[in-house]
């Protein structure tokens, strides 16, 4: 950022320590496998080895006999509610009942004295299956006759969405060139090294508190709740710390279910940690792709109108699959460039295949792989300049998208400018070393899409009597650095130091849940409740203060733990005794609210995909360079380079961390990583000794730079980030390796054998 | 495919001799298996490949984790001795760099303070990154029973993948490698599947000496894992440089030929292609070792 | 049969009786309760469970508790000396080298052991030491960053 952007913050806007960093430096941090209860017994899943097939009997009498098994449950246990994100969509039982549709989808699950037990018991279980044939891609899932997979429906496909805006034949008619592309995009792991874990307790009236290792866990309480038929006050959940999500974590799944069964037949906690196997064999993946996409522009390179068609392989059960394919159009080809034209048809289908939902970046990374790697073909083929064009399209504040979308403000141009200026645009079309390429990618990032059921937040601050400060919000700290964020927004307001707030876990009976960890909601949701909550307080205390300080209320202000006017800053009153006189002479104790619902605009359409869906759009460019091996096809990943416009990070440091992090994560889908299957359905990986992922040694150099735009819209100006490097870190890579080989990849991954083949045909 | 779980009972025998540990041995034929560094076996354990009755532990047992000099047979390297100890060891990287940079490459900094050279062999993989160097530098192996010992050519010790001519009772106790003659060098090169900590797609390991003062090869070895069931000599190759004076384009001809004898199955293609690579590259890098050895090494 | 084992950990002697199958891994985090040390994958694929054995970082997933008997072990819990961060630590706040913070005792032996055996590695040296240390979050030039700071500083 540049120095003139500076503002008068104590701390917003400084790179301050983490504040959970001294647990998790020490290992004193406590992750859901950590924990344990009086009288914990451990539970072990038994999982579908087929990917399809009718459970014809399960007999469990002879694992009954084993000594330290307490019980047994199979999905007969459970009311049979299906549960979902979408009331169109709940297609998913805590257990298997009569038919398994993935391989590893649970259809028992042990509680034992012990895990050696448990694991046992396992083998006892006797299992009767039919096997029938599996639906194994997009072909198998839409062809005609195909095996249905769901018997409450008659097609495979999940969800649909449909699109159009302007008129896109008129578009291609107006426009001087037009190519149209096919790529493709793999299924790959979320990677949390954090397998998922979980304790779960039923008292004795029925009472459920789950512990688990949860990234939303609203989501996963009202998933349970409604598939365990109970109301919400009969379950509380508490949230330890969670070692990754990358969107991973958010629904109930099988082993909460099964703890929270197997504990109300024994009554006593049960607690299930998973194998990394089991996660990588049979839980959420990122969808396959095919996109057809089809772009004009003018022969200047002003865009003109884009027709996308997409299918999206998702595996057994829908998720969040709907709205990961509107996402993809509405924040992933609509943004950050203007278009007159637009047209979209994708589809969502159902396949025998662990299911897909959302994955670090949502849809948008493959959206802008798709669309950013045409744009850029199209550019070269145009012989034009790869930053003019990109500039020259971009969306600037206070513009609409086609889609009525609007976008406050939009450092795009900006952020395109400085990253030319940081990698030595100009310079470098001179002497460019052979193998070695250079990719430039934009992404647009939404601030947390705004959608149905609950979605407001809400914090309180709890001042107490000797000037401590206890911060309750709906966040979880995933990794991402939300309670460092919102304990600065809210240190900001009062005018104490960050480490004197106080924050918790995350308790259903305590605070209101945020809607959950995703779409970079929660700097821009929470923060605004947070910062208003701060702010009630102090006015709280403001008024308090005015008499004893002889000014107006409005005039006071909290800084360095004082309370002044602004009018006579130097007759002051130390914060604790403000706090004192509110406790102890006026009876009152000071508990600030404040909430956000972003109700300022309307419900996005999901049908038309027409409207906002977020008070505030994030931008980003990166850069990345690459270096080929000739002889291997291997590619290296050198450097990235980041420029963005955030409106103004809150901890730049914790934002770099976050962003390059996002490089690092999708540069292995961009490279390697694949989630592979037999011809039966079977995963071919089950360990990150098969599933590989980038290590320190795959990690690049970066650079960044804040363009800072202060979004009006914004807390503190502020807008969501978090995901932006992932949308466009797999173009900028498929870009550079196209600038280093002059060959264009259009099937992900972009692995050294493709590579290769490429400059062997080539010599 | 299995998941993992947590190690199976198994009854834990400590061996305080060789002797010892193939007593137990041949008493519970195929019901034992040896633990050194435990970083294969262990997991074969948790995957339920392997579920022994009994394990031994060699720990106890004095000097095999040792490298000591053996007079004219060459380097003796104790079983037990770690990947670290070699990589690290400035005596491998100096004399037997072909070695101590394919121990260097093996699992993870922290798989490799617990693996060791034996268990590697013994575990048979193809891809194992020892075998090619100790192929390369001639190592032969010390298989001890209760019985007595024999001498086994490396080369003659794989019989297929995770396969070997280790009987039921036998251990493998020592690794001798021969000082290589006169001007010599050794070198490594390897393609990971994937990341750079990653299972090896193609190893390639030569050792080669020079005439003394020109650039004629007069002997060579070249090893190769992940290539074929087993590591396998790529001895056609071999020939096609022992005697010539080196160039580099004697090198790419043997390269292809090295190609040729590779047999791999999967990702056939572009393994057959990286087998010229990376022998390319362990060739050449072993050649230009061998010109700047100025002490001749020979001992 | 359970079997006598001994092992210091962060200078504290356990007197344990302790099943041969069990893992080392398994009898910190369960046995003597100190769940700092982190179970990812139980394969000695991710590095979260790495201790210092010996001077050296070792898998304690790969090791049987009864073969580590007699053993000095040094587990996160052990690295800061009596609430006083040791400077790694306090170089891994300072340079944001943590988010999830899963795999972060294990990044911090790893390097533990590096600084401790070599007073100033090189930045090869460093991403050497941690290559067997998974970051899901992709921390990893943060990290290294953190590392370096240290060696700079002494």
């Amino acid at each position: 950022m540049n120095k003139s952007d500076l503002k008068d913050y104590a701390v917003v806007g400084k790179p301050i320590r983490r504040v959970d960093g001294p647990a998790k430096v020490t290992g004193k941090a406590t992750y859901a496998g950590d924990l344990l209860l009086p009288g914990t017994l451990h539970g072990k899943i038994l999982r579908s080895p087929y990917a399809h097939a009718r459970i014809l009997n399960i007999d469990y009498s002879r694992a009954m006999k084993l000594h330290g098994v307490r019980a047994v449950v199979t999905g007969r246990d459970f009311p049979g509610v299906r549960y979902g994100f979408m009331p169109q969509t709940r297609d998913q039982l805590p257990m298997a009942t009569d038919k398994v549709k993935h391989y590893g989808e649970a259809v028992a699950a042990v509680a034992a004295i012990d895990e050696d037990i448990a694991e046992e018991a396992l083998d006892l279980i006797d299992v009767e299956y039919e096997e029938l044939t599996p639906v194994l891609t997009i072909d198998d899932a839409m062809k005609e006759g195909a095996v249905i997979i769901h018997d409450h429906m008659d097609t495979n496909i999940a969800a649909s969405s449909k699109m159009h805006f302007g008129d896109v034949e008129k578009g291609f008619k107006e426009s001087d060139y037009i190519r149209e592309e096919k790529f493709t995009t793999q299924r790959v792991s979320i990677g949390f090294i954090e397998p998922h874990a979980v304790i779960v307790n039923v008292d004795n009236s029925g009472n459920v508190l789950i512990q688990g290792s949860k990234q939303s866990p609203y989501i996963t309480w009202r998933h349970f709740c409604r598939a365990m038929d109970l109301p919400l006050g009969k379950v509380r959940i508490i949230n330890p710390y969670v070692g990754g999500g990358f969107s991973g974590k958010h629904e109930a799944l099988d082993l909460d279910f099964a703890a929270a069964a197997l504990s109300k037949k024994t009554g006593f906690p049960v607690k299930i940690v998973l194998s990394q196997d089991e996660v990588i064999a049979a839980f959420k993946q990122r969808h396959a792709k095919h996109v057809e996409i089809k772009i004009g522009m003018k022969k200047d390179g002003t865009l003109v109108a884009c027709e996308c068609k997409m299918i999206a392989e998702g595996g057994a059960y829908a998720s969040v699959g709907p709205f990961n394919i509107v996402i993809f159009a509405t924040s992933g080809l609509l943004l950050p460039y203007r278009m007159s034209h637009f047209k979209y048809e994708a589809h969502r289908v159902y396949t025998n295949k662990p299911w897909c939902g959302s994955v670090r970046g949502q849809s948008i990374p493959i959206a802008r792989f798709a669309f950013e790697s045409l744009f850029n073909m199209m550019i070269d083929d145009l012989g034009l300049d790869q930053l003019e064009v990109r500039k020259k399209n971009s969306i600037l504040s206070g513009e609409s998208t086609i889609n009525k979308m609007t976008v406050g403000t939009a450092g795009m141009v900006e952020a395109i400018e400085k990253l030319g200026e940081m990698i030595g645009w100009d310079g470098r079309k001179k002497k460019k070393a052979p193998y070695r390429g250079i990719g430039i990618a934009c992404s647009p990032q939404v601030s947390g899409a705004r959608m149905g059921g609950h979605f407001g937040s809400s914090a309180v601050v709890k001042v107490d009597e000797d000037g401590g400060v206890c911060l309750i919000h709906g966040g979880t700290e995933i990794g991402q650095g939300c309670d460092t964020v919102l304990a600065q927004m809210a240190a900001e307001v009062i005018g104490v130091p960050v480490e004197e707030i106080r924050q918790m876990e995350e308790d259903s009976d305590v605070a209101v849940l945020e809607a959950g960890m995703f779409s970079s909601r929660c700097t821009f949701w929470a923060g605004h409740a947070v910062k208003r909550a701060a702010e009630d307080a102090c006015q709280q205390l403001a008024e308090i203060a005015a008499p004893l300080l002889e000014a107006s209320k409005d005039d006071i202000v909290f800084k360095n733990k004082t309370v002044f006017s602004r009018k006579n800053p130097g007759r002051a009153i130390a914060f604790i005794d403000l706090v004192r006189n509110a406790y102890y002479t006026k009876g009152q104790p000071i508990y600030g609210r404040g909430s956000y619902s972003a109700s300022n605009i309307p419900m996005p359409d999901l049908k038309t995909g027409e409207g906002d869906v977020t008070n505030a759009w994030a931008f980003f460019a990166q850069a990345v360079e690459v270096e080929v091996d000739p002889e291997t096809g291997r590619v290296k990943v050198l450097k990235s380079v980041c420029t963005r416009d955030v409106g103004r990070p809150i901890n730049p440091m914790l934002l770099d961390a976050q962003l390059e992090g996002g490089t690092v994560f999708t540069s292995g889908q961009a490279l390697y990583e694949e989630c592979c299957f037999d011809e039966k359905g079977r995963p071919l990986q089950n360990s990150f000794l098969d599933y590989k992922m980038p290590t320190v040694m795959e990690a690049p150099e970066n650079e960044h730079f804040d363009i800072i735009t202060d979004d009006p819209n914004g807390p503190f100006g502020a807008k969501g980030a978090g995901e932006g490097s992932n949308g466009t870190t797999l173009a900028a890579i498929a870009n550079a390796v196209e600038d280093a080989i002059g060959v264009r990849i259009k099937d992900l991954p972009i692995t050294p054998e493709k590579i290769l083949a490429i400059l062997k045909q080539r010599r | 495919m299995t998941y993992i779980r947590r190690l199976p009972s198994f009854e834990y025998v400590s061996a305080s001799t060789v002797k010892e540990a193939c007593a137990v041995l041949s008493n519970n034929k195929g019901k034992v298996k040896i633990l050194a560094g435990g970083t294969d076996l262990l997991v074969q354990m948790k995957e339920r490949k392997v579920v022994p009755e009994y394990v031994i532990g060699l720990k106890q047992i004095s000097g095999l984790n040792k490298i000591e000099e053996n007079g004219k047979a060459g380097l003796r390297i104790g079983t037990l001795v770690t990947h670290h100890e070699i990589a690290r060891s400035p005596q491998m990287q100096e004399n037997f760099t072909c070695l101590a940079k394919a121990c260097e490459k093996i699992g993870t900094p922290q798989v490799r303070n617990l693996g060791t050279i034996g268990g590697n062999l013994c575990n048979a993989g193809p891809s194992a990154d020892s075998a090619p160097a100790l192929l390369a530098l001639g190592a032969v192996l010390t298989l001890q029973t209760g019985r007595g010992e024999r001498q086994v050519p490396l080369e003659k010790f794989f019989t297929g993948p995770f396969s070997t001519i280790l009987e039921e009772d036998e251990l493998l106790t020592f690794i001798t490698i021969p000082h290589l003659k006169g001007k010599s060098g050794s070198a490594y090169h390897y393609l990971t599947k994937r990341t750079a900590v990653d299972e090896t797609l193609v190893g390639a390991a030569a050792a080669l000496s020079l005439k003394a003062g020109d650039d004629v090869c007069e002997d060579v070895k070249i090893g190769l894992c992940s290539v074929a069931p087993t590591p396998i000599r790529a001895l056609k190759a071999e020939s096609k440089l022992k005697g010539k004076k080196l160039t580099d384009g004697l090198i790419e001809e043997a390269s292809r030929i090295a190609s040729g004898e590779s047999r791999p199955r999967s990702w056939a293609e572009y393994r057959r292609d990286m087998v010229a690579v990376m022998v390319k590259r362990a060739v050449t890098e072993a050649w230009h070792r061998a010109a700047a050895n100025k002490k001749g090494s020979g001992k | 049969m359970k079997r006598p084992v001994e092992l210091t950990v962060n200078g504290v002697l356990y007197k344990l009786e302790i099943e041969p199958r069990r893992t080392l891994l398994e009898v910190i985090r369960e046995i003597i309760g100190l769940t700092g040390t982190k179970r990812g994958c139980d394969r000695g694929n991710c590095g979260s469970c790495t201790v210092i054995m010996d001077q050296k970082p070792i898998a304690s997933c790969l090791v049987l508790a009864v073969e580590a008997h007699g053993k000095n072990i040094t587990t996160i819990e052990g690295v800061a000396d009596h609430g006083h961060l040791h400077p790694l630590q306090e170089a891994f706040l300072e340079h944001g080298a943590i988010q999830c913070g899963f795999c972060t005792p294990g990044m911090v032996m790893s390097a533990k052991a590096l600084i401790d055996n070599n007073q100033a590695p090189l930045e090869s040296e460093i991403k050497e030491a941690i290559s067997g240390n998974l970051c899901r979050c992709g921390g990893y030039a943060r990290i290294v960053k953190a590392i370096a700071s240290v060696k700079a500083k002494s």
